[in-house]
């Protein structure tokens, strides 16, 4: 008969208990616990029997597995509703991370995808503060009235100059009205490694269309890689049309434009007025020429006139190099061979194992993504569900217990 | 060449086996549980609610629940006596909220003053009064009377079906039995 642990019990207790039990099993006991081994058969005795017709229908329905049970059970559809709306927490807490991991991703890959803009801009902003002051100057590119040409003195004083990107296929137009105003742009492009000869010969059609010059060329092709550089003077009036057409080549793709601006109307005014100067000089020594009497008043207004002539020469060398500067825009263009991925976008690359290891570790790598951000969901729904399993169990317990103090 | 077609031993049983041998081997285990376990879940349940419709109902509905749940059944967590008694108390317990809610007359006990002819005056007298003392507790000390003397179970599993401790469930059992014998003591 197992004994109490008498070392976690009262010793009179343990002893009751022990008497007890002694009794049951029909052993004697000690003459002091004869009152309560007499109840303890009383109350063993006096178990209440199972009505014969109920235990011969219990017996029936336990031999027919509960096939056709016809039991009052209260809860069934109870716990079909509670199971139903575990079932639907589940459902919600699985959708809602579904959710949040569709959208982090899809925010992840929208990231991703602007990532070759960010590159653009990047160039961008390298390219304005070579510039210089390309934050102050750039909105007066942009917008005329905020830069009126009245104003453009402090502008020249200062070099004004622009440099800002757009996106490829808006080019931009300066404000030229009454303005001496010097334009350039810079075009990243890449291409595919076997069409860097193909970009290069649409570049020289659009230049030569656009009666512009091709000042320095540099192709490079062969190999994995490859790339291409040209130095180009396209007529400013035409520029914008020019970098609409090289921006839309048809086997290249624009990775960066930059176009920039200077306004020179105060260098090119200075240099006219210099001109004019030099040669109101020479007109006024050759007047004094005409009238000299003596040789070497005569020598001295010679040399004079030459060097009026020579500063006439200069300035009309600085206002031409001004002017073709002006109508004449600096247009550089860089073209590189890009990875693979890219090519087989453009359809003129292939499928290998290289590629498909690459894709298969891309579509795994995501894969993991979404499940670690749908677990990251999953896991404040699931401890707040548990919570109130939890909670709900240790209320449906305490409701019971309360049963029994009630009657 | 004859080759004889010779099959091996046993594979006609094994043929012939049913394929839900491994289900049936729970469902023995649940009907030799309702054999030994059937009078003793009817007599605790009926001492609980004292009323014996609600008890029929009961004990059917705990060996209910107890087949459809019979694979959760983990016999680490104790023995099947014990499982089959948490779910007749949680059945009987959930009848006498449902009693409390819907307020309804719960049936008086039945006269228990009853002797049989073979006791002796003494021993009806004695049985009487034990039967009163009994009727007067309260339901958490009936059940532990239920769960020790009609359900016939041990300290140990008394412990694990109330959800305590083994020494906690004897010392309410001791001071169940104090309270009838005072209470016999008295009448007598």
């Amino acid at each position: 008969m197992p004994q109490l642990d008498h070392d976690s019990i009262d010793p009179e207790v343990a002893a009751t208990l022990d008497a007890i039990d002694a009794t049951l099993a029909g052993e004697p006991v000690d003459a002091r616990y004869a009152d309560i081994a007499e109840i303890a058969l009383l109350l063993a005795a006096d178990r209440p029997e199972v009505p014969p017709a109920f235990a011969h229908s219990l017996d029936q329905k336990v031999e027919r597995r509960f096939a056709a049970m016809g039991l009052a059970d209260k809860r069934p559809r109870q716990r079909r509703r509670w199971s139903g709306f575990w079932g639907a927490a589940g459902a919600l807490g699985a959708g809602v991370a579904a959710i949040v991991a569709v959208a982090l991703v899809a925010g992840g890959g929208g990231g991703a995808s602007s990532a070759p803009s960010s590159s653009a801009s990047g160039s961008m902003t390298s390219a304005a503060s070579s510039a210089g002051s390309a934050a102050s100057a750039a909105p007066a590119v942009r917008s005329p009235q905020h830069s009126p040409p009245t104003t453009s003195g402090s502008v020249a004083n200062s070099a004004a100059s622009s440099a800002t990107s757009s996106a490829p296929g808006q080019p931009l137009q300066p404000p030229t009205t009454g303005r001496k105003v010097v334009q350039g742009a810079q075009l990243n492009l890449a291409a595919a490694p076997n069409r860097i000869d193909d970009v290069a010969q649409e570049i020289f059609n659009i230049i030569g269309q656009a009666n512009g010059v091709v000042e320095n060329s540099n192709v490079t092709q062969g190999g994995p890689g490859g790339n291409a550089n040209f130095q180009l003077s396209v007529p400013s009036g035409s520029l914008g049309q020019t970098m609409s057409q090289l921006s839309a080549l048809n086997y290249a793709q624009v990775v960066s434009r930059t176009d920039s601006s200077q306004d020179i109307t105060d260098q090119y005014g200075a240099a006219t007025r210099a001109l004019a100067d030099a040669r109101a000089l020479r007109t006024s020594l050759l007047k004094q020429l005409a009238a000299a009497t003596t040789t070497e008043e005569i020598d001295s207004l010679k040399a004079q006139i030459n060097d009026a002539e020579a500063s006439i020469s200069s300035d009309q060398a600085t206002l031409n190099r001004l002017n073709h500067q002006v109508n004449y825009s600096e247009v550089y263009v860089t073209v590189q061979a890009r990875t693979a991925p890219a090519a087989v976008s453009q359809g003129g690359g292939g499928f290998g194992v290289g590629k498909a290891a690459h894709d298969a570790s891309r579509v795994l790598t995501v894969a993991a993504g979404v499940a670690l951000i749908a677990l990251a969901a999953i896991t404040p729904v699931a401890l707040v569900l548990a919570l109130m399993w939890w909670v709900g169990s240790a209320l449906k317990r305490r409701r019971r217990e309360q049963a029994l103090d009630s009657v | 060449m004859d080759h004889a077609l010779v099959r091996s031993e046993g594979v006609s049983e094994i043929l012939t086996a049913s394929p839900s041998n491994s289900r049936d081997a729970s469902w023995e285990r649940f009907e030799s549980l309702y054999r030994s376990s059937r009078d003793d879940v009817y007599g605790y349940v009926l001492t609980l609610l004292r009323e014996p419709a609600a008890a029929e109902d009961v004990t059917a509905l705990a060996f209910e629940r107890a087949y459809r749940r019979r694979r959760t059944f983990d016999r680490r967590r104790g023995e099947e006596r014990a499982w089959l008694f948490g779910i007749a108390r949680n059945a009987a317990l959930d009848e006498l909220r449902r009693r409390r809610r819907v307020a309804t007359l719960v049936t008086d006990p039945e006269d228990v003053v009853e002797a049989s002819d073979g006791d002796g005056a003494e021993v009806a007298l004695r049985r009487t009064a034990v039967q009163n003392a009994l009727a007067q507790l309260p339901a958490r000390e009936r059940e532990i009377v239920a769960l020790k003397f009609h359900a016939g179970m041990s300290n140990a599993e008394l412990a694990r079906v109330l959800g305590v401790s083994e020494s906690n469930a004897g010392t309410l059992l001791y001071r169940t039995m104090e309270k009838l014998r005072k209470a016999c003591n008295a009448t007598a």
